[in-house]
């Protein structure tokens, strides 16, 4: 199953990030042809000496994490959600965005004593910005579009990622405050790291060259 | 109402026929190097008190854990560490008992992992604790064990990986900042986050120690790690750390091996358990390192015997799927089945006894027929068939 001649396997967030990386590969002189002409494919020869596989974000922390792929490309909005055990050890700049909180145009979020409901695609993002603030908050989960549970007087606030804050603005939404930055982040499991070392270090340092 | 009465909570399993020869044959092996060392073994509970885990230095966080309540109301967890029981049970037992104490242990380990990541929240642990010396021949003792189990192993290649705690705390010391602050940093170099330490030092000033931090992560690979380290003038404690890790490669070196360690000063995890010299070790094919340890020499002063200790534990279970990829462990069939015709049932018993101090594997057969007991033989695929009747021992082959 595992052997050291098997090329360096890293999980990529499927989508923008997959698109960006692969840019990036390509930037370095790595044949990303396969990956342009994938179809169906999950996983995808670069080069000789590197393989990609496509996931969803969330997938790409418990491959990495689980040792089945050396390293991963995943946003720090994912990362701040899962949590988990690996390295994360470069900011790739690109994937940027921020994490906010948002709610109606004009409404003062922190005023009165009720509990606020908030509803997001990220609860423990959510619980640890309110926690930090040392205020109970009720969480609602939500898959879809947030920006909806606070028009449907479901929530008072939502807590999701924003980049150029359009949808918010068309659906009479603003930002109250901003949580953090978030970019996307080449991580790398923990045991591949120190003994593929070589290999690994070797790419990162081609990588920090070009960003 | 749902009842959950055909499966197992989730984190735990059963082990089945291979599963359960493969941990048990890796659990013999280590045991059997501890125990010709002089290591003594010893079982704690499975349950013990919170308190035992709520010492100052806590490594434990609350929601790994267990809980329970005695009849008493007291709070109860289930062993999520077998370092820490057994540290209480020499203080409050072994005293006055000639040192250094060798022991080991072999039992399971219960934590409360997040759900449905591949991770299990029961495995089992074989270990040893070396008690009452501090010295460099006592880390030389324990590494050299740690590197005989790794080489035990039978996969593909093993890494053991050095670091020492001290590096790091004589680096925070000069900075002067809260404990709160020293977490953060020593979180982020724990799990190598470049990027945000990069940011969070960045806050606190451009100087010797904030660059030398920076770098700390960075710090992983051979002999040439002292050389680096050195350069970031870690001050005094930092260098009689950094000797003293030199001093043990060295040693180890110089016992043949050569390759099969390395060094990282960025291995700061549980730095409040222990106190000098830290110690995890890697597989081929598995993701997650299946033995960790060092030195806890404040440990055993929380329970009120203040003594050096060191010790390691294998990840036994992590070690057997390992061990599966490339060997089989399906326990063979028996040599010989005994059927005893009827009235000849404890007759065929005593025979089949007497087979088995000869050294057969021998099953004695429950069926109600000489037929059944060839269709079972057959199934199970034990080729000999000895039938006991009036006329004596009849033996078959089976043809499976």
């Amino acid at each position: 199953m595992d052997n050291n001649a098997r090329p360096l396997r890293i999980a990529l967030t499927k989508g923008r990030l997959e698109k960006d990386t692969v840019a990036l590969l390509e930037k370095l002189g790595y044949d990303c042809s396969a990956v342009h002409d994938k179809g169906r494919k999950l996983i995808l020869p670069v080069g000789d000496s590197i393989e990609v596989v496509l996931a969803k974000a969330a997938d790409v922390i418990t491959y990495v994490e689980n040792g089945v792929c050396d390293m991963g490309v995943v946003g720090k909005d994912t990362i701040m959600e899962m949590n988990g055990k690996f390295f994360e050890l470069s900011d790739l700049g690109f994937g940027k965005c921020r994490f906010a909180l948002a709610g109606k145009k004009g409404e003062d979020f922190y005023e009165g004593t009720h509990i606020r409901t908030i509803a997001t695609k990220y609860p423990n993002v959510a619980r640890g910005f309110f926690e930090k603030k040392n205020m109970d908050v009720d969480i609602v989960k939500i898959e879809g579009s947030v920006e909806l549970a606070p028009l449907l007087g479901l929530s008072h606030a939502i807590v999701d990622i924003v980049e150029t804050g359009t949808t918010l603005k068309e659906n009479g939404l603003e930002v109250y405050e901003y949580i953090c930055p978030i970019s996307a982040r080449l991580i790398a499991n923990m045991v591949s790291l120190k003994l593929r070392k070589g290999e690994i270090e070797g790419l990162i340092s081609e990588i920090e060259k070009v960003l | 109402m749902k009842r959950y009465d055909l499966i197992t909570p989730e984190g735990t399993r059963d082990l089945l026929f291979e599963e359960c020869a493969a941990v048990r044959a890796v659990e013999e092996r280590l045991q059997g190097i501890f125990k010709s060392k002089g290591y003594s073994e010893v079982i704690t509970p499975g349950l013990e008190f919170y308190d035992v885990f709520d010492q100052k230095s806590r490594y434990f966080p609350q929601e790994t854990m267990y809980k329970l309540c005695d009849n008493k109301g007291r709070l109860m967890v289930v062993r999520p560490d077998s370092t820490m029981p057994i540290a209480r049970m020499a203080a409050t037992r072994l005293q006055g008992q000639q040192l250094p104490i060798r022991l080991c242990y072999s039992q399971s380990i219960y934590r409360n992992k997040p759900v449905m990541r591949g991770r299990s929240d029961e495995f089992r642990q074989t270990g040893i604790e070396l008690i009452g010396s501090g010295s460099a021949r006592a880390e030389l003792e324990i590494l050299s064990n740690a590197l005989e189990v790794l080489g035990s192993f039978e996969t593909g290649g093993y890494r053991l990986e050095l670091g020492h705690i001290g590096f790091f705390k004589s680096l925070v010391a000069k900075l002067g900042c809260g404990a709160d602050k020293i977490e953060s940093i020593r979180s982020l170099i724990e799990v190598k986050n470049y990027p945000a330490l990069n940011d969070l030092l960045d806050d606190m000033g451009n100087n010797e120690v904030t660059r030398a931090l920076k770098q700390l992560p960075r710090l992983f690979g051979g002999e040439e790690i002292f050389e680096a380290a050195a350069a970031l003038d870690p001050g005094e404690d930092g260098m009689a750390a950094l000797g003293e890790l030199r001093g043990t490669y060295a040693r180890l070196i110089s016992m043949g091996y050569e390759g099969k360690i390395t060094v990282d000063l960025g291995l700061v995890n549980r730095m409040d358990y222990y106190t000098g010299t830290v110690i995890k070790g890697y597989i081929e094919g598995c993701g997650d390192a299946v033995l960790s340890g060092g030195r806890y020499d404040g440990l055993l002063g929380e329970f009120g015997m203040e003594l050096p200790a060191a010790g390691f534990a294998v990840n036994i279970d992590a070690v057997a799927r390992t061990e599966m990829k490339t060997r089989s462990f399906r326990p063979g069939a028996a040599d010989v089945i005994v059927f005893g015709e009827d009235g000849f049932e404890a007759a065929a018993a005593v025979y089949c006894k007497e087979l088995i101090s000869k050294g057969y594997k021998a099953e004695y057969a429950v069926c109600d027929s000489v037929d059944e007991a060839k269709k079972y033989a057959a199934a199970k695929g034990i080729v000999r068939l000895d039938i006991f009747s009036g006329n004596g021992v009849e033996e078959l082959t089976v043809s499976c």
